[in-house]
């Protein structure tokens, strides 16, 4: 007991907001997680790279709860979460989406992002309405403005076009007023001109929320993270600035390389 | 909301006054008025034995359509729960020297239903909290084995159901020897039924049950506490189908275990389909069309003629269902919805342009 507070305490002290600890995660015999270590400090912009396949959502699914690690620890806010369900997560201010949407396809987008409140707020059992919920009601309307889906809010979310649900699962993330956003992948699916205003909303996210991101266009990453991690086949193999990032051979080896055909033949 | 900015008020009032008069509830409220005047014109068997019938079934099936519709489960366990109220009612009320089985409580009537509707909710939680991890196929294997487990459960521990069931279970005597009060009570229940439901799926309960329909795991992640919520609305089904519960065993005057078997529970199920398992109003549509089927087909002078028996008229009650399965899987109100459509193409055509698309969005939800 004593340990773990002065733990807690030491963590809160050093403004670590996410601390994981040799993670390891296992899926029958495919190691997807070989023992990563990631410290991320409140006001973080850390970009997660990696060609497919290398562990990064499965990563993100770990610090979410919605999978428990083989071994290792998730220490957010100094709490340690390994053994939490992801249905405590919001209370710590961690919100995430989902790299496959994940929407509630038979509902409005404005019941989308209206619920996306409730679940924190403990509003969700209640039978009847009240001034909370048109708070709620009024922040849903102001996210879906927020992004660019104003004119849709009223939309069953299954009848969204597959920009506007990325779009949309953006909103659901960030409606909720986290401290700390994990966006999968953001930008997939999205056209040139909304990856550009994507670029623009993270930029312009409130300076205190952290934020860690997904993504494999390489400009929206490399342009909203401040600290960028690569990771290939579960471990991380680099990590350094933006700058530092798109000149590290090793990194374009493994990532780039392969992307811009740049790979060549094996040694 | 409202850029000129002028009385808000007035225009949201207007705007929900419209949305109160959509097509489906003027329908809806047409087929109640008519429910409750059918007394003045309809036969007696028509009114106490094909009617009433109708809104029992109708109530119990809308407990299905509830949970499939906002909660993405099916469940055959709302037989049993009507059952497990029946039984309550039947041994509550039964006196100590009737001639009949049971615990005989011999309790007044009013009393005994306060009990069975108290008894039937915590069994409801205890059997929800159980299968609330669970969905799809599997929730509707759990519920199965609760409806097979009540039937043999029941069956066994006969001080509760008295060999061959509780019998001269009498209503209170606001519906003994009153059949059309019943009636129109049963017509009432259904309405009050029907608007909860819908009024539940607006409310931050049942939107947030709906979210769970739709996906579990963002709703776990938002927070939610999925199982909690599927328990609770589980519990809020089955109270509803004690409801029913009760009225069936005041209509019948008794209650057997046969009497929640696999037969009956799965008739229930047939008429949340034929309705629709995703429509309220079909789960009354489909009792209505269930229980004429059984009363008014079986009597056709043709019937004899080909020979038709019990068991070949469950046959064909399989084939219509099979037919209308295949046709719309949403059952007769998708149907009906399909044809409404239809409909409005057609208008739409003659006239040579589209009509408001605010009418085209409307009418999607459940
Ligand atoms: N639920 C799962 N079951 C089995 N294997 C999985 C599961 N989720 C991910 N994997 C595997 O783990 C590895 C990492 O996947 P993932 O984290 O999705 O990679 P990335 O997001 O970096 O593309 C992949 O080989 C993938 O096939
Ligand atoms: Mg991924």
């Amino acid at each position: 007991m004593n340990t773990d507070a002065a733990t807690a305490a030491s963590a809160e002290r050093s403004g670590s907001l996410l601390n994981l600890e040799a993670v390891v995660v296992a899926f029958g015999g495919l190691q997807a997680l070989g023992g990563v270590d990631l410290k991320v400090w409140k006001g973080d912009r850390l970009a997660l790279l990696g060609p497919n396949g290398a562990g990064k959502t499965t990563l993100f699914n770990v610090i979410a709860g919605d999978i428990k690690p083989t071994s290792g620890r998730v220490i957010i806010k100094g709490i340690d979460c390994t053994e939490l369900p992801a249905r405590f997560r919001p209370r710590l201010g961690v919100a995430r989406t989902y790299q496959k949407t994940r929407l509630f396809r038979g509902l409005t987008v404005e019941d989308n992002l209206y619920l996306a409140q409730t679940g924190r707020s403990g509003r969700h059992l209640a039978l009847l309405r009240s001034g909370v919920d048109a708070e709620f009601r009024e922040r849903a309307r102001a996210m879906a403005e927020t992004v660019w889906l104003a004119d849709v809010v009223g939309v069953t979310a299954g009848d969204l076009s597959h920009g506007q649900q990325r779009q949309l699962e953006i909103g659901m993330a960030l409606v909720t007023g986290p401290e700390f956003v994990m966006l999968d992948e953001p930008a997939s699916g999205l056209s040139r001109g909304e990856r550009e205003r994507l670029v623009q909303l993270l930029l312009s996210l409130d300076a205190d929320i952290t934020l860690l991101l997904i993504e494999h266009d390489m400009d929206v990453a490399l342009r909203a993270a401040q600290r960028v991690m690569v990771m290939n086949e579960g471990e991380t193999v680099a990590s350094g600035t933006p700058d530092e990032i798109r000149v590290d051979p090793l990194v374009h080896s493994i990532y780039l390389g392969s992307e811009a055909g740049l790979g060549g033949a094996d040694p | 909301m409202s850029p000129t900015g002028a009385a808000p008020g007035r225009v949201q009032s207007r705007r929900t006054l419209r949305r109160l008069l959509s097509a489906r509830n003027v329908v809806v409220a047409a087929a109640t008025a008519l429910a409750l005047l059918l007394p003045l014109f309809g036969s007696n068997f028509f009114v106490e034995f094909v009617m009433t019938r109708t809104m029992i079934l109708g109530i119990a099936a809308a407990t299905i359509v509830f949970l499939a519709a906002y909660g993405g489960m099916v469940s055959l366990a709302q037989y049993l729960l009507a059952g497990v109220a029946g039984f309550m009612v039947g041994n509550a009320v039964v006196a100590q020297d009737a001639w009949s089985k049971g615990l005989k409580l011999g309790w007044n009537p009013w009393v005994a239903v306060l009990f069975a509707l108290a008894v039937t909710t915590a069994v409801a939680f205890v059997l929800g909290a159980l299968a609330s991890r669970t969905t799809g196929i599997y929730f509707l294997m759990i519920t199965l084995t609760y409806a097979v487990i009540g039937y043999y459960v029941f069956g066994s521990i006969t001080p509760l159901s008295g060999f061959g069931g509780i019998t001269g279970i009498d209503p209170p005597g606001l519906f003994e020897d009153h059949p059309q009060r019943m009636y129109l009570a049963l017509v009432v229940l259904s309405v009050l039924v029907y608007v909860a439901f819908r009024v539940l799926a607006v409310t931050p309960f049942g939107l947030a049950l709906q979210g769970i329909r739709d996906d579990p795991v963002r709703m776990a992640s938002l927070g939610f506490n999925v199982s909690l919520h599927r328990t609770l609305a589980f519990t809020l089904a089955g109270f509803t189908a004690g409801l029913a519960g009760v009225f069936n065993v005041w209509w019948n005057g008794q209650i057997d275990p046969t009497s929640i078997s696999i037969g009956p529970t799965l008739d229930l199920l047939i008429v949340a389909v034929i309705g629709g398992t995703l429509s309220l109003e079909g789960a009354w549509l489909g009792a209505f069309v269930f229980v004429a089927a059984n009363n008014y087909l079986r009597n056709l002078p043709l019937v004899d003629h080909i020979g038709i028996t019990e068991a070949r008229f469950n046959t064909i009650v399989g084939v219509l269902v099979l037919l209308i399965m295949i046709l719309s899987p949403d059952g007769l109100a998708g149907i009906i919805d399909r044809i409404r459509l239809g409909l409005r193409r057609l208008v739409q055509l003659s006239r040579g342009s589209g009509a408001g698309p605010a009418e085209a969005a409307a009418g999607s939800a459940p």
